[in-house]
């Protein structure tokens, strides 16, 4: 009896030692830091990976990695994407053991610096080219200590898309005024088609909505300066309006909108039932591939309190350079090559999205379009530029409550008072 | 000679005692893996829920905060105790509508009811598919505008019986929870049919003998020896109701959309501690405090129920 309690004391030590051993990798991949000083000659055969959440961009980037080995034959660069909505928490885990892609497709804004002021990322001051870009595409990956962490990939806008076609047949025009806007809904309403093709049930949905109808309503850019200096809040007049002119389009949303989704209002739009799509850049490639057929244009959304229109935008993915991969200064060639007018170029060729380098130029008449008007009359995403830091998120936080006010279990006040108050709990000009 | 024998036995006992020794080598694997999988994990997690964190990095001990703030700083108290309603109407619902009525199918088909075989295969074979697809095409088929159940309403002339039932709040959790019931019925059935044929025919011919009606036969012979299957079956349900995750998060996302009317303690942890889908925030100290208060809690009730559910056997 005794040999066997001491067998198994004996195994017991043994799986702690496993464990002991299992922790201690985290140390291990520390010691790689010391690797910066590799020079090039060495890096013969040298491979890096890239991490991101665009699984349908993998062909494109080839595109773009073909570029680079043109200048660097030595580099191989291979693109590991994972599913959208579980890229974070595989990125979060294997940072956190001291892994990761050499070079990581960073989140916009709050996130992605979170992650460079927890020292995950290599600081990018010294690499060439970032001077082409405006200060305020850099913002996206700006750490808290003023360094640079990422390479601003691509703007994204939301604006409103419509249906041309659909348009065309009950001779409307693209409205220039708020009042416009709404006679227009009225107008296909009364025609049978649905005017606006949004659901509530996604959260997100809701936050880029409002990203889309709120500055028409609160005036814009003055405001967002305004509330990102604590000189005005939430409850203020001008975003309960904005608040509550989201509660009175929901007379346009599809008949059941609180049950449908992304992949259902896409649908409702495609399928020609839906009229305008309050959407992305990024679905211009999805809608043209699932209705070829679709004429598909856009609008600069009009001001209801007699500003410009606005095209809402934001850098959308920086791309960074992990502070513990073995090849720094070879990740660091591959985006400062994201830095030149001919990588520009190349992306918005292959991806038909807006580049985040200036001045370059799309052969598709609709990008190109877009990108002009973002030039023109841009207004920021302000949830997601200045308001998604806290937990949950304000963002979030908006996200939930307008939910709710779709539900009639919240009212356009309450709204903005929840949103207050979570922002007051960690935006520091609230407090 | 004596010698050779003395060494022969030698030999011999050397041989059973590395026999002996082999045979504690058999569970090491198993051992390696149970304590890879779920004995450091917790032990982690509860190590994790002492400490302060800021996103990923760990900070300062900060003992019972993390507890502290799940249950009393807002929002996340109400978080906690919206979700831990949720669990529990999981549970009562799963017993009526999953447990009963399995208890009573298993019966019919035990009974020799026609078709009996047949039934048991078709109730058992959601159970065959992953959860994830279970969600996926349940998803579709309560599509409010394209899904098969508002159509097929609309066929037989019940238009207004038409709704967004995974949009609406009123009807969002029973729904999921409806679906999950369609999920386990057929594995709770062969667990009572079990039961049921475990039943010594002997008895059931005594009391037939005796002039023993059905209703009667069921009460005093069937529902006592039936105990043992109720109790894994309600046990089994307890610790899958506070735990549901799966269905929710393929049906609803992790933020228990819409309006927090379908959140489970479990989407709430993974919330938490991992951030949104849309790129929230991480709060790994309070997602692992949540994960030990869940854990006490779950093996808390399992073990009280299960006492209880003995004394119950030995009563009747």
């Amino acid at each position: 009896m005794k040999s066997l309690n001491k067998f198994w004391l004996a195994g017991l030590f043994a799986l702690f030692a496993l464990f002991l051993a299992a922790c201690s990798s985290d140390a291990g991949s520390e010691e790689g830091e010391g690797s910066e000083g590799e020079s090039a000659e060495e890096s013969e055969g040298v491979t890096l990976t890239i991490g991101s959440w665009r699984t349908e961009d993998t062909e494109r980037y080839q595109a773009l990695i073909d570029a680079f080995n043109e200048k660097y034959p030595d580099i191989n660069v291979e693109f590991k994407p994972s599913k959208n909505t579980e890229y974070n928490t595989i990125l979060n885990t294997a940072l956190k053991a001291g892994e990761g892609p050499d070079i990581i497709h960073l989140r916009p804004y709050a996130p992605g610096i979170q992650l460079a002021d927890q020292g995950y990322l290599a600081p990018l001051d010294d690499i060439n080219g970032l001077d082409v870009f405006p200060e305020s595409s850099l913002a996206a990956a700006k750490g808290s200590d003023g360094k640079q962490y990422g390479v601003p990939l691509n703007i994204s806008t939301t604006q409103m898309f419509y249906n041309k076609a659909i348009f065309e047949e009950l001779g409307l025009e693209e409205p220039k005024t708020w009042d416009e806007f709404i006679a227009l809904n009225e107008t296909l309403k009364s025609e049978g088609y649905t005017p606006i093709s949004l659901g509530t049930k996604e959260g997100w949905l809701l936050s880029l909505a409002h990203g889309i109808f709120g500055p028409a309503h609160y005036g814009a850019n003055d405001f967002v300066e305004k509330i990102a200096a604590g000189e005005t809040d939430f409850t203020s007049e001008e975003f309960l309006s904005s608040i509550k002119a989201m509660d009175e389009l929901k007379k346009y949303f599809p008949e059941n909108y609180e049950g449908l989704g992304m992949e259902d209002i896409r649908t409702l739009f495609f399928t020609e039932t839906a009229a305008m799509f309050p959407m992305g850049s990024w679905e211009i490639e999805v809608l043209r591939e699932m209705n070829p057929d679709l004429e598909l244009g856009f609008f600069p959304m009009p001001s209801a309190v007699g500003k410009d229109a606005t095209v809402t935008t934001w850098v959308d993915g920086s791309y960074g350079v992990n502070a513990k991969s073995e090849h720094v200064e070879e990740a660091k060639k591959f985006v400062e090559f994201m830095t030149t007018k001919e990588f520009g170029n190349l992306f918005t060729e292959k991806f038909k999205m807006i580049s985040a380098i200036p001045g370059t130029e799309s052969d598709d008449e609709l990008v190109n379009n877009l990108g002009k008007a973002v030039e023109s009359n841009p207004t920021p995403y302000m949830m997601l530029v200045h308001f998604s830091g806290g937990n949950p998120t304000t963002k979030v936080t908006l996200e939930t409550e307008l939910q709710g006010m779709y539900l009639g279990e919240q009212t356009p006040e309450g709204v903005t008072e929840a949103l207050q108050e979570n922002a007051a709990t960690w935006f520091e000009p609230f407090q | 000679m004596e010698l050779e024998i003395n060494k022969k036995l030698n030999r011999k006992k050397q041989k059973r005692n590395w026999k002996r020794w082999a045979i504690h080598l058999f569970p090491v694997p198993a051992i390696i893996v149970y304590g890879l999988f779920i004995v450091y994990p917790l032990l982690a997690a509860l190590s994790y829920s002492f400490f302060d964190w800021n996103g990923m990095i760990r900070g300062d001990f900060v003992g019972f905060k993390n507890f502290v703030n799940l249950f009393t700083l807002e929002p996340f108290s109400g978080f906690f105790w919206n979700s831990f309603g949720h669990n529990i109407i999981y549970f009562v619902v799963q017993l009526v509508f999953q447990n009963a009525i399995a208890f009573f199918l298993a019966y019919l088909i035990y009974k020799k009811l026609k078709f009996g075989e047949f039934f048991k295969i078709a109730l058992f074979l959601p159970r065959l598919l992953s959860v994830i697809v279970v969600g996926f095409l349940w998803k579709l088929i309560l599509n409010p505008n394209f899904g098969a159940l508002n159509v097929l309403l609309g066929k037989f002339g019940l238009e207004n019986l038409q709704k967004a039932w995974l949009g609406d709040p009123d009807t969002a959790l029973i729904t999921i929870i409806l679906v999950n019931c369609w999920f386990g019925i057929g594995f709770m059935l062969l667990i009572f049919l079990a039961g049921f044929q475990a039943i010594p025919k002997e008895l059931l011919e005594a009391a037939t003998l005796d002039g023993a009606k059905e209703f009667k036969m069921m009460k005093t012979i069937m529902l006592p020896l039936m105990i043992p299957s109720i109790m894994i079956t309600t046990v089994l349900t307890f610790i899958q109701s506070f735990e549901a995750f799966e269905l929710v998060y393929a049906m609803q996302g992790s933020q228990g959309e819409p309006y927090h009317s379908t959140d489970t303690l479990a989407v709430y942890f993974y919330r938490l501690a991992f951030g949104g889908s849309t790129g929230d925030s991480t709060a790994i100290g309070l997602g692992s405090a949540l994960a030990v208060v869940l854990f006490i809690f779950i093996s808390t009730f399992t073990a009280l129920l299960l006492k209880f559910m003995q004394k119950k056997e030995v009563e009747m």
